[in-house]
């Protein structure tokens, strides 16, 4: 056998894209066919065929219902890698500082109305607790995924999270400084998560979602049902409460928020739609996953709906619930189920 | 900018620990995603991260780091500096980006694994960072070779070596696999986050930089640096689980993760790192030996902060790890250049008169112990003899670290009392290990790898096809046995690897005594 000493001249792009018509894009170059253990023969991990994490992955990864031949084509239709990601948030983020500066110029939340911010002790100050919960989940979302192309948005979706924690506990703070200490700490925010009736029902979804480890169903309860909910609830319905109450600051940095909350609803759309598709059978699949998560869903935002009710200028209940199931209902037909 | 100070408000985006109503705690956590090892979820809350960091800190931050690598990479690639630069090299940063890469994109899963099911908030925010950072290491160390895949083809194993069976991507992926992609959130701190990243990819990270530097590899040398200034961040997550581990008693379990993994980790990286520094970075540009390296960043620093936490160095210490520090990766520098076809980028020999008066300076007894074995090897080259240099079956794997057994030149080196590899037959079937240490963390928890096969043990079941091409042709590469175990591997007869410098070094003088010219 002679190994031959020239090597060809040119490689056009990476081997493993096979014979691409178009010449992938930097995007496409940095994103596609990372996850080398995906559908691996004879299993995923370099390990014996029994350890514990490749009976996890094959159960539910390779073995979730929700599967298509190729997962490859898929692309994140904002087609963010990570550098992309970081200087956009960079720029939404510059835009919340100023935001903040604006409003700690003018005292802004000195000047908040005491019932306004008894409001905001039962609605506003616990929710970094159920958040968090959706930045986990994004996290196993992406650990799950069976491409790269899927684990990168939901991994940004995950950091978008904590994005949003961390601008509710800044203003949580703020809040504690003019209106009393006890706003900041823990028991303020994990008292009412852990006991207020109105709180239960998110708990108990945003729980049970934790322990869903299809990762088909993972992404469903997560990006077809409970998070688009929320961030309903969260981005426009607390959003315009907080306007109606004088309190701009919150109003304009929920709806900021929205811009995250859109760039995970079209990629969400994006994937089912990609694997409806593919196999349009797979609506029975997510049908059936979306009739257990978005009952549950309903009934969180059914829930804490009251809380609308205690602002001195409140939003009534029903409206709250209709206009969420209204957006609700515009993301899940936009996404085919 | 906003007036309060993150030590202000900080706290109170790290406390989201509460109790679970609806789901008990063995679902949410399972044993098999995250060991909690018996320690309390009210102990656990009590994690501490020694470095706090804001999601606006982090973008700003990373955004910044972004725009001067990626700038960088923009104005080298109009340049002509990759083809100015030295061929050993260039196989360096070959090897660096196919087994390095991929890694650092998955090192996300086992940081995603962390952000989900690590036990406290604010370890799972902290292993939030991480994912993204590793997505950073993943991508920037993709497409950096991937511009350069019209000068340099082999760079398209920056991205194929995890998908193939090539044997170092075998023993990469084991090593990865083990230490993270399949291993539980508490174990991935200690094995990751402490064991390797705080210890190994110093070596890689800065002590590449500081060559690369040297070598004018102006690329390689930022895109490390700023690479490493990430991994010091998020390698922290290690630190606070191992104090909640040793505060509650079970020193001895974080002690068996280290030292499991930090011999798995000297293996694969006396592999990587060892070859490119004493072999592959030009003499003129060497900085430190791999030795000194090692005794500064592992065997000082390292040893010193595993011992501030209450820990002791590894059991093998002493007369494994330092014995092997004298001779292992001399023995597999051998074994990767005489097994060239079988590896991705082009080994250089390294052992010109002068990198021989060097290598003896830094390893005294180097020319008596593998000198000899370069002297064979010279005098077939100088004698067009290359074909004696070459392979012609696999050598025997290790079945823990699946790097070839090197017993017999440790032995010779008189380094090791035997040049035997260690056996061990257990439920029916028998285990080869390179050392005592590989066999121990097998026999520490058999069922993580009793059932896998080592690429010698695939090639004996037949998995993989003997010889296609029995015809002998003269060339300056011919190989006579290897074709199907090449074809199993995915490496083409265009990439398999050459000698880099196309045996420039056998040909050199020197002027005192040294190898007589034939």
């Amino acid at each position: 056998m002679t190994v031959a000493t020239r090597l060809r001249k040119t490689s056009k792009t990476w081997s493993m894209f096979g014979d691409v018509k178009k010449k992938p894009s930097p995007y496409e170059v940095v994103t596609g066919k990372f996850h080398y253990h995906f559908r691996r023969d004879p299993v995923p991990f370099e390990m014996d065929p029994d350890v514990p994490l490749n009976r996890w992955y094959l159960k539910n990864r390779e073995g979730s219902p929700f599967q298509v031949d190729d997962w490859e084509q898929f692309r994140d239709p904002h087609k963010l890698t990570y550098k992309e990601y970081i200087s956009l948030q960079k720029s939404h983020e510059t835009y919340v500082d100023g935001l903040i500066d604006q409003f700690e110029d003018s005292n802004a939340a000195e000047k908040l109305d005491e019932g306004w911010v008894a409001t905001l002790a039962g609605l506003y100050v616990p929710l970094r607790f159920p958040l968090h919960i959706l930045q986990m989940t994004g996290l196993y979302v992406a650990q799950m995924a069976p491409s790269s192309y899927i684990t990168n948005c939901s991994n940004f979706q995950a950091a978008d999270e904590l994005r949003r924690i961390q601008r509710v506990a800044y203003w949580t703070k703020v809040l504690a400084n003019a209106h009393g200490d006890h706003l900041a700490q823990t028991g303020s925010a994990r008292d009412p998560w852990e006991n207020d009736a109105v709180w239960q029902p998110l708990r108990k979804v945003l729980e049970e979602m934790l322990i869903a480890y299809d990762w088909g169903e993972a992404f469903t309860a997560l990006n077809l049902a409970v998070k688009p909910a929320l961030d309903a609830l969260l981005n426009w319905q607390f959003a315009a409460l907080a306007a109606s109450n004088n309190d701009r600051l919150l109003s304009q940095m929920f709806t900021e928020f929205q811009h995250d909350s859109e760039r995970s609803q079209d990629w969400t759309q994006a994937l089912t739609k990609y694997a409806l598709e593919r196999d349009p059978d797979l609506s029975k699949v997510l049908k059936g996953w979306l009739d257990v998560w978005e009952p549950k869903a309903h009934a969180a935002v059914v829930g804490l709906a009251p809380l609308f009710e205690t602002a001195p200028v409140p939003m009534a209940a029903g409206d709250v619930v209709s206009e969420v199931g209204r957006r609700y209902t515009e993301l899940r037909s936009g996404c085919g189920v | 900018m906003p007036r309060l100070a993150r030590s202000e408000w900080y706290d109170l985006t790290r406390d989201m620990n509460w109790t679970l109503a609806y789901v008990t705690e063995e679902q949410a956590w399972p044993k098999d995603l995250s060991n909690g090892y018996g320690v309390s979820t009210e102990q656990w809350w009590t994690w501490d991260e020694p470095y706090k960091i804001t999601y606006p800190e982090y973008v700003h931050n990373q955004a910044g780091k972004d725009a001067s690598v990626y700038a960088i990479n923009a104005v080298v690639n109009r340049s002509k500096l990759f083809e100015q630069l030295d061929p050993g090299w260039k196989s360096a940063i070959v090897a660096h980006y196919g087994a390095i890469a991929v890694p650092e994109y998955v090192a996300g899963i086992g940081e995603a694994r962390m952000g989900r099911f690590g036990r406290a908030a604010a370890w799972r925010n902290m292993a939030t960072y991480g994912t993204l950072d590793e997505t950073r290491h993943g991508q920037i160390q993709s497409y950096f070779p991937y511009t350069l895949l019209d000068k340099e083809p082999r760079m398209d194993w920056a991205h194929k070596a995890f998908h193939t069976n090539e044997w170092g991507a075998i023993a990469a992926r084991s090593l990865f696999d083990d230490m993270f992609t399949a291993n539980d959130a508490v174990s991935t701190a200690i094995q990751l986050t402490f064991t390797f990243e705080t210890g190994f990819t110093n070596l890689q990270f800065l002590g590449m930089a500081a060559d690369a530097m040297g070598v004018g590899d102006l690329e390689f040398s930022a895109l490390i640096s700023s690479i490493q200034t990430d991994e010091a961040r998020h390698a922290q997550q290690g630190e606070p689980t191992m104090k909640i581990l040793v505060e509650n008693g079970k020193a001895d379990v974080a002690q068996k993760l280290i030292d499991h993994m930090f011999w798995r980790s000297w293996k694969v990286f006396s592999l990587l790192t060892g070859l490119s520094m004493d072999y592959y970075t030009p003499l003129e540009h060497r900085r430190h030996s791999f030795r000194e390296f090692m005794d500064e960043l592992i065997n000082k620093q390292f040893l010193d902060q595993f011992r501030d936490l209450g820990l002791e160095k590894p059991w093998y210490w002493d007369d494994q790890y330092q014995a092997e520090q004298n001779w292992l990766h001399h023995a597999y520098h051998l074994g990767v250049w005489f097994w060239r076809p079988t590896v991705w980028w082009n080994p250089d020999a390294g052992v010109s008169p002068q990198e021989r008066d060097w290598l003896e300076e830094k390893y005294p007894g180097w020319n008596d112990s593998f000198g000899k074995y370069w002297d064979v090897i010279t005098k077939n080259v100088r004698a067009d003899a290359t074909e004696n240099t070459l392979p012609e079956t696999l050598p025997i794997v290790c079945n823990m670290c699946h790097i070839p057994v090197c017993t017999p030149a440790g032995y010779n080196a008189g380094f090791l009392n035997s040049p035997d590899p260690h056996i061990l037959d257990y439920k029916g079937r028998r285990y080869t290990f390179c050392s005592e240490p590989c066999q121990w963390i097998f026999e520490q928890n058999p069922a993580r790898f009793q059932g896998h096969e080592s690429l010698v043990d695939r090639f004996l079941g037949g998995q993989i096809k003997p010889s296609l091409h029995p015809d002998f042709e003269g060339g300056t590469i011919t190989t006579t046995h290897l074709a199907g175990v090449l074809d199993y591997m995915s490496v083409s007869m265009e990439e398999a690897g050459q000698d880099a410098t196309d045996y420039a070094w056998a040909f050199e003088e020197r002027d005192a005594a040294g190898i007589e010219a034939s």
